[in-house]
């Protein structure tokens, strides 16, 4: 049990540390935005990455517990502590129907069914005026007070950010290792391999991928509610965007699909790589960011993590006294 | 009571019937053979039994229980498992990792169910294989992971879709003595095979159906010299 903590205690301590070393707000920004994309990935990688389920609308789900959040502060004056866990329940709540579609189709048809169905959403958020503002979305101008440990939180400071990213990632990996170890990912890596032979053998594959959904869901939502309190801006082109549902397939996917820490080397590169190059070259920046996804993709289909761990397997297996030749 | 009853059991696909008004039973700790030409509808009626197509008309009884309307797995709960005629193994997996899946459905402990799966495989001949991917298994030993997967689920019933297609003679006489050796488990048997040596050998009675519907039904030696049954198979003697 303790032997299976350390890294994640290590983790733990590792980005506790990080304000300390009085690291400049443009670091720390690009530190908050790599926490929130591993917890991005990492919901997305539960469902397509174990259960082989690939969704091109999570931008959906990451959009309903934005405007749950955001819209519980403004009009209820519910405060992020409670406005985030809300947020990522309303995306869990919300993925049921779209679950129960979308799961009658297999393969690319279901993917084509979920882009379909974030479209749908946005084009719900562009026009239910009276919820959502329409266009024009929400804006928050100030945060609740909050003292913490003696001291007034600084809500102008990126740290208090910064702390909660951080555990919100943590949570989003402890659920990814929860997950590979249970019965239920076993299930799901099931699924991945044959849907109709899964079903042979007694597994309800609807109800895994309805439930993996759902988690999926409220991990993305959870991101969503935070994108809303960081950033204090949510409009439908923000939030609702395609592109967010390709960047969560692509960390994913450069980490290493169906890995506990994929998520996160995918988010550290892609988030790197992309704030680089917007820096250096602020036209056509994507050019560079795309040519690194193909490199990627071209020589590490099992992306970095996995591929790390293929040659930490292959080295333990050469040093003696750990078995295999 | 017989275990398994099917009743009128019927299945179109558009204008085509694929199985019309089959009517059979199976008794408890029975091998039967499923014969039939090629496209004689012996395949669906595995489908139909176990969740995957839904009758048209008709009904299907296990121990007086009616199993129509149940999805695959929950028909697997219930006490039917199967094999596919193209095997379906999880590819990426080892051979003790696709065993353990289907031992989850009586084990839902992890170390109970791997206990299981390789108690199953011990008794298939795959011990040596647990640790080998699916996807790198002769084809004889992939049948045999197909078998291994059905029985980890606990069945009553086990239908086999022909486990001996594209086995050599002696690979045949083997898979021959592994279905009497689950019979003797305790677990029935009904069992879809082109290679008439093995259902010869091994099945208690066969039913053959052609065109969907049932021609003969009755002990192996008999039903082979029936005159539809060697209709169906080569056609009516010209003139």
């Amino acid at each position: 049990m303790s032997r299976a903590l350390r890294p994640w205690l290590a983790g733990a301590a590792a980005l506790a540390l990080v304000p300390a070393l009085g690291p400049s707000s443009f670091f720390l920004h690009v530190a908050i935005l790599i926490l929130m994309w591993t917890l991005l990935g990492a919901a997305w990688n539960v469902l397509g990455g174990f259960a082989g389920q690939v969704s091109f609308g999570h931008a959906s789900l990451f959009g309903i517990g934005a405007y749950v959040t955001i819209i519980l502060y403004l009009k209820a004056g519910l405060p992020p502590w409670w406005g985030i866990p809300l947020g990522g329940l309303a995306a869990a709540v919300a993925s049921l129907p779209i679950g129960l579609v979308c799961f009658r189709l297999r393969g690319p048809y279901f993917s084509l069914a979920t882009l379909a169905v974030a479209e749908i959403v946005k084009l719900v958020a562009l026009n239910w005026e009276a919820v959502t503002n329409g266009p024009v979305g929400f804006l928050i101008t100030g945060l609740p007070p909050l003292r913490l440990l003696g001291a007034t939180v600084d809500w102008e400071s990126k740290v208090p950010f910064y702390a909660v990213a951080a555990v919100l990632a943590l949570a989003g990996l402890a659920a990814t290792a929860w997950l590979a170890r249970s019965r239920l990912g076993a299930y799901l890596v099931a699924i991945r391999e044959n849907e109709d032979a899964a079903e042979a053998v007694g597994i309800d594959t609807v109800r895994a991928k309805v439930t993996t959904l759902a988690l999926s869901a409220f991990l993305a939502g959870l991101g969503g509610g935070f994108y809303a309190f960081y950033f204090r801006y949510v409009d439908p082109d923000a939030v609702l965007n395609i592109s967010l549902s390709m960047e969560m397939v692509f960390i994913a996917m450069v980490g290493g699909l169906g890995t506990v820490g994929g998520p996160l080397i995918g988010a550290v590169f892609l988030t790197t790589v992309g704030e680089t190059v917007r820096e250096r070259f602020q036209v056509g920046h994507l050019i560079f960011y795309g040519l690194f996804m193909m490199l990627a993709i071209r020589y590490m289909p099992e992306g970095i993590w996995g591929r790390l761990r293929k040659l930490v397997a292959s080295l333990q297996s050469r040093v003696p006294g750990h078995g295999a030749a | 009571m017989a275990l398994l009853e099917l009743d009128g059991l019927t299945r179109t696909f558009g204008g085509l019937r694929a199985v019309g008004d089959l009517s059979f039973s199976v008794a408890q700790g029975e091998i039967l053979g499923l014969i039939g030409p090629n496209g004689a509808g012996k395949t669906t009626v595995f489908n139909l039994i176990t969740g995957y197509v839904q009758p048209t008309a008709g009904r299907i009884r296990l121990d007086g229980k009616s199993m129509v309307g149940l999805r695959p797995h929950a028909v697997a709960r219930r006490g039917i498992a199967r094999t596919f005629q193209i095997v379906k193994p999880f590819p990426g997996l080892t051979v003790r990792e696709n065993v353990t899946l289907a031992a989850f459905l009586r084990h839902p402990a992890r170390r109970d169910a791997e206990a299981a799966a390789m108690d199953v495989l011990g008794r298939l001949g795959l011990a040596a294989r647990a640790g080998d991917l699916a996807s790198q298994l002769t084809l004889m030993d992939q049948k045999r992971l197909e078998v291994a997967k059905a029985l980890a689920t606990g069945p009553r019933l086990l239908l086999l879709d022909e486990p001996m297609g594209g086995l050599n003679p002696s690979e045949v006489d083997v898979a021959s003595g592994m279905v009497e050796s689950i019979r003797r488990a305790g677990v029935t048997v009904v069992l879809v095979e082109h290679v008439m040596k093995a259902i010869m050998r091994i099945s208690d009675r066969v039913v053959v159906v052609n065109q969907g519907e049932k021609i003969a039904e009755g002990p192996p030696a008999q039903v082979v010299r029936e005159p539809a049954v060697l209709a169906a198979y080569f056609g009516k003697r010209a003139g």
